[in-house]
C-alpha cells in the first residue's frame, strides 16, 4: 500500500496523497502482472497448489453463489413484474432475464460476491504470511513465492470466477424461471422459449469475457496488498480493508470500460 | 567458511551494523549475543540475502553474497538455511506438508515419496508422531523442531538459527541445544545461533561473537568469555541489570 507521511492536512495534500497512493498501488499491481507473466514462460505453477486453491476457492465458493444467483433471478422478475403485466409482455421476460443476467447482473454480481469471500480472504492470508516471515521462510528455502504461492491463486481466482459465473448465471435463469411461473403466471414454456429466440451467444459470450477480466482484476489487486502489507496485524486488517475497496471499485470500472468496448 | 567483511547496515537513521569482520570456520557452532536490537538477527539476514549491506562483503564458500542474483541466491539457500525464531511453519500445511515442501521442490519427488521422507525427517527431532497435526495445534519448542527438520531438508552445509529456545519451556530449549550440537558433531554441519539463553551459549557453543553498538566488542570461547574482564561483558554474560551497558 502506498502511503506518504506528512503532517500537511489541507485538502490539496490529502487528495496528493490520495492520488500518489492510487499511483504507487496501480504500479504494484502492473508490476506483479509482469513478474507473474515472467513466470509463465514456461509455466512454473505447483501442481498440488494449485488444486488446493481451485477447490476452496471454486467449491467452497458454491454455496454462497449459488444462493446469491437464485435470488438475484427472482429480484429481476419480482421489479420487471409490474411492467410485463402492464403491457402484457410475458413473452419478452425470458429475453430480458436473459440478457441482463447474462451481460451485467450475473458477472458483476458474483464477482462482487468473489472478491467479498475469496479476495478479502486472500489478501489477509498473504498478510498474515508476510507479518509472520512466512514469505521470508519460503525465500530462504529456495522457493520463488510468486511463482509458488501468487501464481495457482491468480490462476484459481480467474479460472474459478469464470466456471462460478456460469454456474451462477444457469441457477439466476432457473430462479428468474421459477418466480415468473409463481409471481406473474409465465409458464417456464414460454419463459425459456422467450430466452432461447433472442439471446445470442454473444451474450453469454460477453458476460464470460467480464468474468475473466474481474477475476484477474481481483486476483491481482487482492494478492498486491497482501504482499505489500507493513505494521503487523493492524496492517493486516488495513490491506484487508483496502484490497475490498480497490476490488469493488475496479469491477465497476472494468465492469464499464468492458461494456462499452464489448456492445 | 563464511566472512563477513566491514559490514555496514543502517534502516533511516539509526545504524545497526557499523563496520563488522568476522570468521566462522567450517563445522562450529557459533553464537552471536548481544542485546535486544544490537543487530544480530539483521547480520545474519544478510547472509542468505534476505538484507543487502550499505557496504562490505559477504563471502561465503568464497563467493560474495551481496552480489549475487536472485538465481544465484536460491543456490546460496540450498547450502545455507534458516530457522527463524517464530519458527515460520505453514499454518495451512500439516507437519509432514511442511517438511515435505522442500522436498517436493528441489529433490523432483512426488508428494506421497515426499510426505513418506518428511515422516523420516520427523523421527530425527522426535516429532513422527505429529506428523498430520497443524502446526497451530503445536506447542512452540514442537513448532522449532519441525521447522528445524523442514530446514535440513535441503541438506545444508550452514544453519542459521534466530534465537532458537526463545520462549520455550527449559526442557524443550535443551533439547534443540542438543539437536544444534548433534547437527555439528554427526554431520559436520556449522550453526550460527542468535541467542540471548545462557544457558544455552556456555553449554554448546565452541566460539562466540558479542555484538554491542553496532560493532563486535568479543569473540572468543566461552572460557574467554567467563574469563573476560571486560566490564559491558561480564554484565551481559552473568545477566546483571546494573553495569555500564547501555541499551
Amino acid at each position: 500500500m502506498g502511503s506518504m507521511t506528512s503532517t500537511d492536512d489541507s485538502l490539496a495534500a490529502r487528495t496528493g496523497r490520495a492520488l500518489l497512493d492510487a499511483a504507487t498501488d496501480a504500479g504494484g499491481v502492473s508490476i506483479l502482472a509482469a513478474r507473474l507473466l515472467q513466470r509463465m514462460v514456461p509455466p512454473r505453477v505447483d501442481g498440488p497448489e494449485l488444486w488446493r486453491n481451485l477447490h476452496r476457492m471454486g467449491v467452497r465458493s458454491l454455496p454462497i453463489v449459488g444462493v446469491t444467483a437464485l435470488f438475484t433471478g427472482g429480484i429481476m422478475v419480482i421489479q420487471a413484474g409490474v411492467l410485463i403485466r402492464r403491457f402484457g409482455a410475458e413473452g419478452l421476460l425470458g429475453w430480458g432475464a436473459g440478457f441482463a443476467t447474462l451481460r451485467e447482473v450475473g458477472p458483476i454480481l458474483i464477482a462482487l460476491m468473489f472478491s467479498g469471500r475469496v479476495g478479502a480472504n486472500n489478501t489477509a492470508e498473504l498478510a498474515t504470511m508476510v507479518v509472520t516471515e512466512q514469505l521470508d521462510a519460503l525465500e530462504t528455502l529456495a522457493i520463488d513465492p510468486l511463482a509458488y504461492l501468487i501464481l495457482p491463486r491468480v490462476i484459481s481466482m480467474v479460472v474459478m470466477l469464470f466456471v462460478l459465473t456460469i454456474y451462477g448465471d444457469v441457477l439466476a435463469l432457473a430462479g428468474a424461471a421459477w418466480m415468473g411461473q409463481g409471481l406473474l403466471g409465465v409458464s417456464t414454456a414460454t419463459f425459456w422459449n422467450g430466452f432461447l429466440e433472442t439471446i445470442r451467444v454473444w451474450d453469454l459470450a460477453t458476460g464470460l469475457i467480464k468474468s475473466v477480466l474481474f477475476g484477474g482484476m481481483i486476483a491481482l489487486s487482492s494478492s498486491h496488498y497482501g504482499l505489500a502489507v507493513t505494521g503487523g496485524a493492524p496492517g493486516v486488517g488495513r490491506a484487508v480493508n483496502a484490497s475490498v475497496v480497490a476490488s469493488a471499485t475496479g469491477i465497476f470500472v472494468v465492469d464499464y470500460l468492458a461494456t462499452y468496448v464489448l456492445q | 567458511m563464511i566472512e563477513f567483511r566491514g559490514i555496514r547496515k543502517t534502516f533511516g537513521p539509526k545504524t545497526v551494523l557499523d563496520g563488522v569482520d568476522l570468521s566462522i570456520p567450517d563445522g562450529e557452532v557459533f553464537f552471536l549475543i548481544g542485546a535486544s536490537g544490537a543487530g544480530k538477527s539483521v547480520l545474519i539476514k544478510h547472509l542468505i540475502g534476505l538484507l543487502k549491506p550499505d557496504s562490505g562483503e559477504i563471502i561465503l564458500d568464497g563467493r560474495d553474497v551481496s552480489r549475487l542474483d536472485k538465481d544465484a541466491l536460491y543456490e546460496v539457500r540450498r547450502v545455507c538455511a534458516m530457522v527463524f525464531q517464530h519458527s515460520t511453519l505453514f499454518d495451512s500445511m500439516t507437519c509432514a506438508e511442511n517438511v515435505a515442501l522442500p522436498l517436493r521442490k528441489h529433490r523432483g519427488l512426488s508428494m506421497r515419496e515426499a510426505l513418506a521422507e518428511a515422516r523420516r525427517r520427523l523421527e530425527t527431532v522426535r516429532m513422527e508422531a505429529f506428523a498430520d497435526r497443524y502446526p497451530p495445534e503445536l506447542g512452540d519448542g514442537m513448532r522449532k523442531r519441525v521447522a528445524i527438520a523442514r530446514a535440513l531438508t535441503v541438506d545444508p552445509r550452514y544453519v542459521l538459527f534466530d534465537e532458537p529456545t526463545t520462549s520455550l519451556d527449559p526442557v524443550s530449549a535443551r533439547r534443540v541445544d542438543r539437536l544444534i550440537r548433534e547437527l555439528s558433531d554427526n554431520l559436520g554441519v556449522t550453526s550460527i545461533v542468535v541467542s540471548h539463553d545462557l544457558q544455552s551459549i556456555f553449554s554448546i557453543a565452541d566460539r562466540i561473537a558479542f555484538l554491542y553498538k553496532g560493532r563486535l566488542r568479543m569473540v572468543g570461547t566461552p572460557a574467554e568469555f567467563r574469563a573476560s574482564d571486560d566490564p559491558i561483558v561480564q554484565q551481559f554474560t552473568r545477566g546483571l541489570a546494573q553495569g555500564p551497558m547501555e541499551v
